[in-house]
């Protein structure tokens, strides 16, 4: 076997490291298969030598320059008689290595293949970056003492073994921070450390595989070192050794990023130092378990309510009397005709006159129907129950009541005291019952058929009628002192009067009308007629002016006229010119003139002043308190400063035929509570179901105008009653609205509580407004 | 007759006037009314409509119509229930079939002041513009070699100083055999410094979180210096602090904070014999960067027993705090008095200092500070800065933007050479586009020694909707849909503090990574980079040139 010996140093010249290498290549070439190089601290020496299937082996002694044995090869063995410089064995490719001494910094640094021995110990970085690739055996590494810092950073296959003999640190053989980045590879060791990365790897015991492996190999590294004498010491016992073992990508997927999980966090930290519960416990009640953001029962934000009947619809709201409309529809949609008739007799004695044909039907006026077509026809509903017999009276009570004036407040009154089964008398100063709707309707406007039909239904109900009896002081005492209770329903009928110059010769409008329905027209033709006061009143005079011959009929007002509804439409219809505002001077009956303050004038052969009456009460006893003008003091049920007395309808104030009747029956609920012992009473408010809440989308347009109450009970969009569609039912998605029905007939619709999420389907779906959503408290 | 107002279509508004307009898809709806059972707004309801369609299916014209009333999902055109965006109803939807849109030719701020209220909200300013901040990159790549260093392999310090720091000179020390002692004989005060991590958060008071909000918040910074040792603290906000935490050993992972409602201050001093820990620090509040010269409210509703224990008042009873310290006259007497007060009441160990609003004034009250040997630091909040309930005008209008304000204050400190005395800490709008540790390198390098962040950690941590886009920002009115600003328990119940705690850790051991990954590079890990402005450079020649830094493009 050729063997060369190369120098670097010749002559006292240190030979360059290219040429050097030139000179190992050479050497190589022209067939050395042994070098003993002395070398002058020339640069990676013994690397990159292709010997073709023959071992070379390289022999060093002097300084060693950096990266000995870098790039070697399989088949070079190198062995450096003494320590050696950084980077030995870097990107090693084969090269078997021994440093008979120490190495230092970045030893194997990203070494692939080949054995290093050292027989000393390493610098800092040494066994970075090493690889392992699977066509060939792992890099090894021996370290016989200790590694510096930063060992096997990012190590991505190979063996590493530090045998810990005579560290130069003796309480830490493997540096500081060793393992950063470390992927792949295992490195033994034996003796103390102070940490590693830990994110990166795992500290275990050795297996008998790794056990096995470390005794076989470590035999040839001693004897390769000159170290056999430790052999028995380095392999006395396996538990003396332990490994480093870098986590796979699979296990470092799985980790978390927490040393402790938060809930470990919780009781074994946070709650051991602020006490059980956390921080707030102590202000706080409920439980502090996480909720969801759909929840059910106590937990919901808001919860259905179905408010059945908890507001007014807006046609009883609006209608004087409280007629309930929508009750008598859904009655008749049950197939219960009949009992929707009677139902409004609960509310007024009057149903066929008043809403059937002289009432301007508010009702009509706030319906929700008129929203989409038109309203429903209410008046038609009236009309039907003309024919309706009057209801079966309560039990008669030993109570006895007194009702002053037979005019629709009085009879309403009356009507209601004697349902209750109270004993009523009925006092009435004319000879006939109604009051200013018999005597002061134009029968144009009211048949006296239908009055009288209701008249003689309002006597069967037994309530006992005194006609033609004026009541004065003493009479009133004398009826006071015999009665549990007086309703004072006496009307006004004193015309007011204008205090201006030629009122003499004008004519009321209670006298007028009154003449008119008792017989006594006036011949008015070819006449100018002049209506002073253009309301209601003053149309009906109008109307009937003309019907006594009139050529022409003016109703003058100081203001915006306030007739309205059908009265404003015959007097329209038939001529009747309206002007305001005018402010009456004087009438001069001589030139047939009526004179205006501005001193303008019109034609006036007749003049009729209809600017409302006043009530006559001075039959009543100081305890009852009026007015300046004799209006009575009560309030909406018709208490007045005496309890025993109560005060109703036209001698309270002027309103509508409506408005007395419904006066009359709240007085009557009052006077029956106060008989009965309850306490002070008050008619139950409820507030309207405003329009929005009604979904009228439901209901299709109904072009042509139908009488048939059937059709119209369909058409009614029953306003805050229940229709009993089910609508609420089928839409909740979690089936959580069923309906029940009581023994009585009667129906709720309810809510399981844990099934509902108060999402308000119920209440966006409701055709009626029943579904209300309230916070959840 | 139809009323008059039925007909006034004039002052109605239209879906096109609102900022959100909600995208329902009615071929994916099942009506489950998910979405309307959360909306906090009522801005969604269901409803009912009318479809009516022809069809003609003979060989001849013969039409046929059909009528359908179908449940829907309808949006409110009621201002006061105007749709926050905030998407909660999307978040439950099992469906995918409804989602907020934003409307940009909406009108909101021509209409949002009914009965004469201007319009008031919480959130942050409704600028969705890159602030400075964000136009800031780090330019200055250490060529010691490339790079200077590992962010992975190698230690960082990232930590910085919360309290005065005396000049080597003026430090009482004398030489005791050898060693270098502090003398005490001295007379001389030596300010109390605490080493904390440099990205703290900011002042957020109890009642202005939801207890389930602040309690997370407060376990994950505790579990992030109990557990993973990084020394982060947070301030209280002002309306005090749970006695349990007072008297726990974590109080000195907190700031107390005291503001010109002083609520909550008798529980605190009068637990004070009973601590076991001095706090971190305490900021003195004098302005809010979101809302300068804007006061707190905190309405009565809120005020359950909760809050009412902790803040020493009745129950249900509205909590202003006005905009200004009552008793004090000018920032300067102000200043003096209050931190010498609260240091007074920790013995002068608790560093104490001011926290004012960004303003062009601020160099004032800073060199004010300087002059005072008891001030600790100075907070700076910036405009973009957040809050839970302020006028919309002191929100978008009022305030100064941080990135100018922390650096010409710091620059003053470099002409009088006391730079590393007296910290600054930049807030308001840290983070804002989500870039909290880029943002807060930069100021770093601007001068602060400490940044604070609100917003960021609660969109991060908790999920909160706002966004500059007016997004959700209803914190004002107590029915935050993630249960972050509410005092409603079937609210705040939705969010679990142990869940914000998690990502409170995670968050900040993410931010310390991106630190190290800017620092890095920069060559920089001993010592926080502050004031290193050669790093930085501007897109903006403007900005570079105000900021004295560097222009790149």
């Amino acid at each position: 076997m050729k063997k060369v010996v190369l120098k670097g140093k010749v002559n006292g010249k240190r030979v360059p490291s290219r040429v050097f290498e030139e000179q190992i290549q050479e050497a190589v070439r022209n067939g050395a298969r042994e070098l003993h190089i002395i070398a002058d601290g020339q640069h990676g020496i013994g690397g990159r030598i292709w010997p073709r299937g023959e071992t070379i082996r390289v022999i060093v002694e002097g300084p060693v320059g950096q990266r000995l044995g870098s790039m070697g090869m399989f088949g070079t063995e190198i062995i450096v008689k003494g320590s050696a410089s950084d980077d030995v064995g870097w990107i090693n490719c084969g090269a078997k290595i021994t440093v008979l001494g120490d190495v230092t910094n970045g030893a194997h640094n990203a070494a692939a293949q080949g054995i290093l021995y050292v027989q000393g110990g390493g610098g800092a970085r040494c066994d970075t970056m090493t690889k392992h690739n699977p066509r060939f055996d792992p890099p090894q590494s021996w370290y016989f003492r200790d590694v510096g810092d930063t060992f096997a950073e990012f190590k991505a296959g190979g063996i590493a073994v530090v045998c810990g003999v005579n560290p130069r640190n003796p309480n830490n053989i493997l540096g500081y921070r060793p393992c950063v980045g470390m992927v792949g590879g295992v490195i033994y060791f034996r003796g103390p450390i102070q940490g590693y990365s830990e994110d990166d790897v795992k500290l275990l015991d050795l297996t008998d595989q790794d056990w096995e492996w470390l005794k076989q190999n470590m035999k040839p590294y001693l004897e390769a070192i000159d170290r056999m004498e430790y052999y028995d010491e380095l392999t006395v016992s396996k538990d003396a050794w332990k490994k480093l073992l870098p986590y796979t990508a699979e296990e470092r997927a799985k980790r978390r990023p927490f040393k402790m999980s938060i809930s470990e966090f919780r009781s074994r930290i946070w709650e051991e130092g602020v006490g059980k519960g956390g921080i707030f416990a102590e202000y706080i009640t409920h439980p502090m378990t996480v909720l969801p953001y759909i929840t059910t029962g106590a937990d919901r934000r808001y919860k259905p309510v179905w408010n059945n009947n908890k507001y007014s619809p807006p046609c009883e709201h609006a209608c004087p009397s409280g007629i309930p409309t929508p009750k008598r529809t859904q009655l008749i949609r049950a197939g219960k005709l009949h009992e929707a008739l009677e139902l409004i007799l609960q509310y007024s004695p009057l149903p066929a006159t008043v809403c059937g044909e002289i009432c301007p039907n508010l009702c009509m006026e706030a319906c929700t129907r008129s929203q989409l077509d038109r309203p429903l026809n209410i008046k038609e509903l009236g009309k039907a129950s003309l024919k309706v017999r009057a209801p079966r009276p309560a039990e008669r009570t030993d109570k006895r009541v007194a009702v002053i004036g037979g005019g629709p407040g009085g009879l309403s009154a009356a009507w209601h005291l004697a349902l209750k089964g109270h004993r009523v008398d009925l006092y009435e100063a004319d000879k006939k019952l109604g009051g200013k709707v018999e005597f002061c309707i134009p029968k144009e406007r009211l048949p006296r058929d239908i009055l009288r039909y209701e008249i003689d239904r309002f006597m069967e109900i037994g309530v006992k009628i005194h006609l033609n009896v004026r009541v004065d002081r003493d009479r009133f005492q004398e009826i006071y002192d015999t009665h549990d209770a007086v309703v004072v329903a006496c009307g006004a009928h004193k015309p007011r009067m204008l205090n201006i110059g030629g009122s003499e010769d004008m004519v009321t409008a209670y006298d007028f009308l009154k003449g008119i329905n008792l017989g006594k027209r006036p011949d008015l033709k070819g006449k100018a007629v002049v209506v002073i006061g253009a309301g209601n009143v003053g149309m009906d005079v109008a109307a009937q002016a003309f019907h006594c011959g009139a050529k022409e009929v003016t109703a003058i007002d100081i203001q915006k006229p306030a007739a309205f509804g059908k009265e404003l439409e015959i007097a329209r219809s038939l001529g009747t010119r309206i002007i305001w505002p005018r402010f009456v001077n004087h009438y001069d009956k001589k030139e047939n003139r009526l004179y205006f303050k501005d001193g303008s004038s019109i034609d006036a052969d007749f003049v009729v002043v209809a600017i409302g009456d006043i009530p006559v009460t001075d039959f009543l006893p100081p305890s009852v308190h009026t007015d300046r003008d004799g209006w009575i003091e009560a309030d909406e049920v018709g208490h007045t400063s005496d309890p025993k007395v109560y005060a109703i309808g036209d001698a309270t104030r002027l309103g509508l035929v409506t408005h007395a009747i419904g006066h009359g029956r709240r007085a009557a609920e009052a006077i029956h509570a106060m008989l009965t012992g309850r306490s002070y009473y008050r008619p139950p408010t409820r507030p309207v179901i405003p329009y929005e809440r009604i979904k009228t989308v439901y209901y299709d347009l109904c072009r042509e105008e139908t009488r048939d109450i059937e059709k119209e009970a369909d058409r009614c969009m029953s306003c805050a009653v229940c229709r009993d569609c089910h609508m609420c039912e089928i839409t909740c998605y979690y089936g959580a609205i069923s309906r029940t029905e009581y023994e009585d007939g009667s129906f709720a619709y309810v809510v399981n509580e844990d099934e509902c999420i108060g999402c308000g389907f119920c209440a966006g779906v409701c055709p009626c407004g029943i579904w209300e959503m309230v916070e959840n408290v | 007759m139809e009323p008059a107002t039925r007909l006034d279509h004039n002052h109605q508004l239209t879906l096109k006037d609102f900022p959100y307009i909600i995208r329902w898809r009615d071929d994916r709806c099942k009506r489950c009314g998910r979405c309307t059972a959360v909306c906090p707004m009522f801005s969604i309801e269901p409803s009912v409509i009318l479809r009516r369609t022809i069809h003609s299916e003979g060989p001849t014209p013969q039409p046929k119509a059909v009528r359908q009333v179908v449940t829907v999902i309808k949006q409110s055109t009621d201002i006061n229930r105007y749709c926050t965006g905030c998407g909660t109803c999307t978040l439950v939807c099992p469906n995918e079939a409804i989602e907020p849109e934003y409307n940009p030719q909406h009108k909101f701020l021509f209409h949002k002041n009914r009965g004469g209220y201007p319009y008031r909200r919480g959130g942050r300013r409704n600028d969705p513009r890159l602030s400075t901040l964000d136009r800031l990159k780090f330019t200055r790549i250490s060529m010691l070699t490339d790079p200077a260093l590992d962010a992975g392999r190698h230690e960082f310090r990232i930590r910085t100083y919360l309290g005065r720091i005396l000049p080597a000179e003026e430090l009482p020390l004398r030489f005791v055999n050898g060693r270098l002692e502090v003398d005490k004989t001295s007379g001389k005060f030596i300010p109390p410094v605490r080493e904390i991590y440099p990205v703290m958060i900011g002042s957020m008071s109890i009642g202005a979180l939801s207890p389930t909000m602040w309690e997370g918040l407060a376990m994950g910074v505790t579990y992030l210096n109990e557990v993973e040792g990084m020394p982060v603290v947070m301030c209280s906000g002002e309306g005090g602090m749970p006695q349990r935490l007072l008297k726990s050993r974590f109080i000195k992972y907190f700031i107390p904070q005291i503001a010109s409602g002083y609520f909550g201050w008798d529980e605190i001093v009068r637990t004070i014999p009973h601590m076991v820990e001095d706090p971190c620090a305490i900021e003195i509040k004098y302005g809010q960067g979101a809302k300068p010269g804007d006061g707190g409210l905190l309405m009565a509703h809120k005020v359950l027993r909760l809050i009412a224990e902790i803040r020493g008042v009745p129950m249900g009873v509205d909590l202003p705090s006005p905009p200004t310290h009552q008793t004090k006259y000018s920032i300067e007497e102000s200043v003096a008095k209050m931190i010498q007060s609260m240091s007074m009441a920790w013995g002068f160990r608790v560093p104490v200092y001011p926290k004012i609003s960004g303003t062009r004034t601020a160099r004032a009250v800073l060199n004010n500070l300087v002059r005072n040997p008891y001030a600790a630091a100075l907070s700076i909040d910036g405009e973009d800065g957040g809050t839970g309930a302020a006028y919309n005008v002191s929100m978008d209008k009022m305030g100064h933007p941080i990135a100018s304000n922390i650096r010409e204050c710091y620059l003053d400190l470099v002409k009088q050479g006391k730079q590393n005395e007296i910290p600054l800490i930049a807030a308001g709008g840290v983070g804002k586009t989500g870039n909290l540790a880029a943002n807060a390198a930069a100021l770093f390098m601007l001068g602060a020694s400490a940044v604070a962040i609100g917003k960021y950690i609660m969109q991060a941590a908790a999920g909160c909707f706002g966004d500059e886009y007016n997004r959700c920002n209803i914190c004002n009115i107590g029915r935050c849909p993630r249960g972050i600003a509410t005092q409603d328990p079937k609210l705040y119940r939705r969010l679990d503090p142990d869940k914000v705690a998690e990502r409170v850790v995670e968050v900040f051991k993410a931010v310390d990574v991106e630190l190290k990954k800017i620092f890095a590079p920069m060559g920089r890990s001993t010592e926080l980079p502050i004031g290193m402005s050669d790093g930085i450079s501007a897109d903006d020649p403007a900005i570079a040139e105000r900021l004295q830094i560097s222009y790149a493009c």
